[in-house]
């Protein structure tokens, strides 16, 4: 597909034909999950009635079919990321995959992270929780147009073991430089994990030319069933890992003297998995290639920039966001004097979904932004410019009656 | 959902006008009790203050920050307590929030909203049973 053919696409949604409180849906929550297409949808059915049965281990035929199933599904992800299938490891999200990290790397007491005030809370208390064991976690500044300081990854601080940093923010929509910051922090002695979420699901994503040791990601906000999410190790890397879950299919051998465990990506998958997730991610991740990664990237982008352009227009409305050099198609703000659970609540009477409150990313919010919350509308690439008009021209209705001038 | 659907705007108005000046705001210089009430999903914090002296409330106020529902009930419930004995919040429920906001049907997404200030003060009652 060459140009993007969004009422063609919006078809593909049932959901996006729904009526909230007697308006058309205008789903602005994206960064907290997307939509699903049919074709995962029906997907999930499909593979209940054709494939199910207990992969890897069984070896009748549906067994095989399952198994050929999940494999398939790894190699996917593989492919849409520019990694190998034996360094994709399936999670149920981002969050576990960055508290697999925390409890499988060989942290020792003395050893230094960092990790930065744009955090979403998963990428943040995994590393907070090493403390207790003597790990020292360093918080990266932003400045106040959202951009990190990188002027901390150019002196990495001496131990420094693990550098972790959001690719981009879920509150000020900053895309940060992941593949500048890996380089020096690689420079320095320092691996680097990436938190993917905002990202993977928006842009090409090409894990070679980042560089990264750690990527993380979960299905839900690119189209894929809850519940399956990604780590990426980079080959290698894993060796140096110690196992996060232990149980079933993540060993070789098992006496009660000794265990042999199994290689990456088995070792870190113990126990019977989320093969349905995996299939639907699979099919997700079809459905963006046809679609083509960078067309989303690019429509995107027009969006974003005119819902910014529109912005202007509001008045007694803060903005949170896109200040930074790159931003995604997110846009954090408040009607000033209103709190942002209210503002959620009057645009929700017009069928317009937005997402308020901390997000997850309390420290930013709170401590760094001085705020008690924000509202957050976040786009993907099946909405429209006539659904940011009516976004902004409701918000412009509330903030009118409802804004403190 | 979040209100009650057919909540008038007006309604939602009246609501901010209480919430930009609340009733009862502040921290007092004299009070015997004090708990504090969050609600995490909206960031709500709040800090109630009660000066109650033989079971009775004689003063109560609160400070903190939130959202117009959980400023205004426990603006509402403040203004309900005093003089009356304390023991009165045993009974109370989220239905009894409604009725001083005049809304019913609090989203399940909210319910930690209204209930902010009626669970702080239901500890304190706890604590001055317990003397
Ligand atoms: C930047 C970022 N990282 C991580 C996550 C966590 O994702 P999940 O809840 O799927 O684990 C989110 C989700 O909002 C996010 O925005």
């Amino acid at each position: 597909m060459n140009d993007m053919d969004i009422e063609k696409i919006r078809k593909d949604f049932p959901i996006l034909s729904k009526k909230i409180n007697g308006n058309p849906l205008i789903y602005l929550d994206n960064a907290a999950t997307s939509q699903r297409p049919s074709i995962v949808i029906d997907g999930i059915k499909y593979f209940y009635e054709n494939i199910n049965a207990n992969p890897i281990r069984s070896i009748h035929s549906l067994a095989e079919e399952a198994t050929k199933a999940y494999n398939e599904a790894r190699e996917k992800v593989a492919k849409f990321i520019n990694a190998d299938p034996e360094e994709i490891v399936f999670v149920r999200n981002a969050t576990e995959a960055i508290n697999l990290v925390s409890f499988s790397f060989p942290f020792k007491s003395g050893d230094r992270i960092s990790t930065t005030y744009m955090e979403h809370h998963s990428n943040l208390l995994p590393w907070l929780r090493l403390k207790e064991k003597g790990i020292n976690v360093d918080i990266v500044s932003i400045s106040d147009d959202y951009e990190l300081d990188m002027d901390y990854y150019k002196h990495l601080p001496k131990n420094t073991r693990l550098v972790a940093v959001t690719h981009a923010s879920n509150v000020t929509g900053t895309i940060n430089d992941a593949k500048e910051i890996t380089r020096i922090s690689h420079e320095q002695g320092s691996l680097v994990l990436i938190d993917a979420a905002q990202s993977i699901p928006h842009m090409p994503f090409d894990v070679k030319d980042i560089d990264a040791d750690f990527i993380a990601f979960s299905g839900h906000k690119m189209l894929a069933p809850f519940g399956i999410g990604v780590l990426y190790i980079k080959k290698d890397i894993a060796e140096n890992l110690k196992p996060f879950l232990t149980g079933g299919e993540m060993i070789k051998d098992v006496s009660l003297s000794k265990v042999i465990y199994e290689n990456a990506p088995n070792l870190f998958e113990a126990g019977t998995q989320n093969v349905e997730g995996a299939y639907g991610l699979g099919l997700a991740i079809d459905y963006l290639n046809e679609i083509g990664m960078r067309n989303i990237e690019k429509y995107e982008n027009e969006l974003t920039k005119y819902l910014y352009e529109r912005a202007k227009e509001l008045k007694n409305v803060e903005v949170y966001s896109g200040k930074s050099k790159r931003f995604s198609g997110i846009f954090s703000f408040n009607v000033s004097g209103l709190h942002s659970h209210d503002t959620a609540y009057l645009l929700d009477k017009k069928g317009i979904a937005v997402r308020s409150g901390f997000h997850c990313a309390q420290p930013l919010i709170e401590e760094r932004l001085k705020l008690d919350g924000a509202a957050r509308a976040s786009l993907y690439f099946y909405n429209t410019k006539g659904e940011i008009d009516a976004f902004i021209n409701e918000l412009n209705d509330i903030s009118e009656k409802y804004g403190r001038r | 959902m979040i209100y009650q659907r057919n909540m008038e705007d007006d309604k939602f108005y009246e609501l901010v006008e209480l919430y930009r000046n609340p009733e009862h705001y502040g921290k007092p210089s004299k009070y015997n009790y004090s708990e504090n009430g969050y609600s995490p999903s909206c960031g709500d914090k709040f800090s109630i203050y009660l000066e109650v002296e033989d079971g009775i409330v004689k003063d109560a106020s609160f400070d903190g920050k939130g959202c117009v529902i959980s400023t205004v009930s426990l603006s509402k419930l403040c203004s309900f307590l005093i003089g009356k004995p304390l023991k009165e919040i045993e009974n109370m429920q989220l239905k009894d929030i409604e009725d001083m906001l005049g809304i019913g049907d609090i989203s399940i997404s909210r319910v930690k909203c209204a209930t902010v200030g009626l669970d702080a003060i239901k500890k304190i009652n706890k604590e001055v049973s317990n003397n």
